[in-house]
């Protein structure tokens, strides 16, 4: 029964963190900008607005397909990421099935823009499949590093192993090569600058999302609040140390976040290509050797 | 009778209250005007404090503002934009030109009064509107969509012929359009 209603109500809670952490980081950018800046709520506000357009224009059925795949692959995603109370997919799903289903996002969300046949989104879509294969082979060889480190791929485990050794125990201090590595990993993989390749405003009209309007935005949108939580969550559970309790959880999401902001804050952007091969100089030796300091 | 057409639902208050919160707007910069527009946006007049940010896209886009003058062919790239944008939707005019002409009234080329071909929601009157009259003109939007008022996109779609019939006679012809909009008032409803 507990089970049931955290299935119900976790995507509920993890959304409304994640609308005000995207709202928070509008704010905190427009100070740094010297702006007052939009409310912390705002973000809410622009998905209500979103959700309530009178018209909506679908480009055929695989683009409606899609979104809900977008959506659907996210949640998939956060139900296998234990949080503070609740870990029942995770003891089933370990950081194998996480570095599978975190692909079906971006899978979905190429096959509607396929569909919805403008320039502008194809590029966004082909920079951010570009994107993926950077940012993800660091990423997974610091999975694979931490799992192989302590002898588990159970997320739940690594927490609980993590915990025990108190704050010394952390994997960003146990192993501090493979902690920066997926750390520059998770900017790219949030889009923030200066790997924002995929939605490029001045470039490309925002890339995959140019022909969305309305509700398909509203989504996206949705989506999006959902999956920066859970990718934020995916870094502390491996890195510092998970969380036990939902305060302490929410702290360390928003100092995490707020360090990823900063670096977004003072950043322009880089070109696909020199973005890409930033990954693959920096952060995937370090992964590598991380890796081989395991090893051996 | 005309109380019935003003009169709103509990829903309607609602989303009305919440939705002037978030306006994206889609700037089209052909004219003069188009410098005024950094201030607006940036650190010293920082037009985000109302929830209104630029978009690039006329998909996402809520309000279209358009500054400065209107040639014929410029015209005819705002009506097609205009008619990808999802209601509901919102034309300001910026500056004289789009009001009667303003210092290109003699010209041979120009529109001179964007209302005939476009529904047009607030003028910024002024050659040209400095930022606090945007940020004002914005106000009046978010208050009249407050208020309920902000239905001109509406007209669009009840009253196309009229439209349509100024637009061909100003592009002398029927133009392509990609938007059916007597089929989509009907299809979403509009009266």
């Amino acid at each position: 029964m507990n089970t049931v209603l955290w299935i119900i109500f976790l995507p509920i809670i993890i959304f409304i963190i994640g609308v005000f952490m995207l709202g928070y980081s509008r704010k905190f950018i427009a100070r740094i900008e010297r702006r007052y800046g939009p409310p912390v709520q705002q973000v809410f506000y622009d998905i209500f607005k979103l959700m309530n357009k009178k018209t909506n224009i679908s480009h055929g059925w695989m683009h409606d397909i899609s979104i809900l795949m977008l959506l659907g692959g996210t949640l998939l995603t956060l139900y296998f990421v234990p949080v503070p109370g609740f870990h029942f997919f995770a003891q089933y799903g370990d950081v194998l099935v996480i570095m599978y289903v975190l692909l079906v996002p971006a899978l979905g969300m190429a096959l509607g823009v396929g569909e919805t046949a403008n320039p502008n989104g194809s590029i966004g879509i082909s920079r951010a499949l570009m994107m993926l294969a950077g940012y993800d082979i660091p990423f997974f060889l610091t999975f694979i590093g931490m799992a192989m480190l302590n002898n588990t791929t159970s997320m739940y485990d690594l927490i609980n192993i993590q915990q025990a050794g108190g704050f010394l125990g952390w994997g960003l201090l146990t192993n501090p090569l493979l902690g920066v590595a997926a750390l520059i990993a998770l900017q790219g993989m949030l889009g923030e600058k200066p790997f924002e390749v995929m939605v490029a405003p001045h470039e490309i009209a925002t890339g995959p999302m140019t022909e969305m309007g309305g509700k398909y935005l509203g989504i996206m949108m949705i989506q999006h609040a959902i999956a920066v939580v859970v990718e934020l969550t995916i870094y502390i559970n491996l890195f510092l140390g998970g969380a036990l309790n939902w305060f302490e959880y929410i702290i360390k999401l928003f100092v995490l976040f707020t360090v990823l902001l900063s670096v977004n804050a003072v950043f322009g952007r880089f070109r696909t290509d020199d973005a890409v091969r930033f990954m693959w100089r920096i952060p995937l030796p370090m992964a590598v050797i991380g890796v081989l300091f395991i090893i051996f | 009778m005309e109380e019935k057409l003003t009169q709103r639902s509990v829903w309607e208050k609602i989303s009305n209250k919440l939705s002037k919160r978030s306006l994206w707007m889609l700037h089209y910069c052909t004219g003069c005007g188009a410098i005024e527009l950094p201030p607006t946006m940036t650190a010293r007049f920082d037009m985000e404090r109302f929830g209104i940010s630029p978009m690039v896209t006329p998909r996402q886009a809520d309000i279209l503002l358009i500054t400065g003058y209107l040639s014929v062919k410029t015209l005819k790239r705002v009506v097609l934009t205009y008619e990808q944008m999802q209601a509901p939707k919102y034309v300001v005019g910026f500056g004289s030109c789009t009001i009667n002409g303003g210092m290109y009234w003699n010209s041979y080329s120009t529109m001179k009064c964007l209302d005939q071909y476009l529904p047009v929601e607030t003028y910024i009157a002024g050659c040209m509107p400095r930022p606090e009259a945007i940020i004002a003109s914005f106000n009046d939007l978010i208050a009249k969509i407050d208020r309920g008022e902000a239905n001109s996109w509406k007209d669009y779609y009840k009253n196309y012929d009229f439209y349509k019939a100024n637009q061909d006679r100003t592009f002398e012809g029927p133009i392509e359009t990609y938007n059916d909009i007597k089929a989509d008032a009907a299809m979403f409803n509009i009266k």
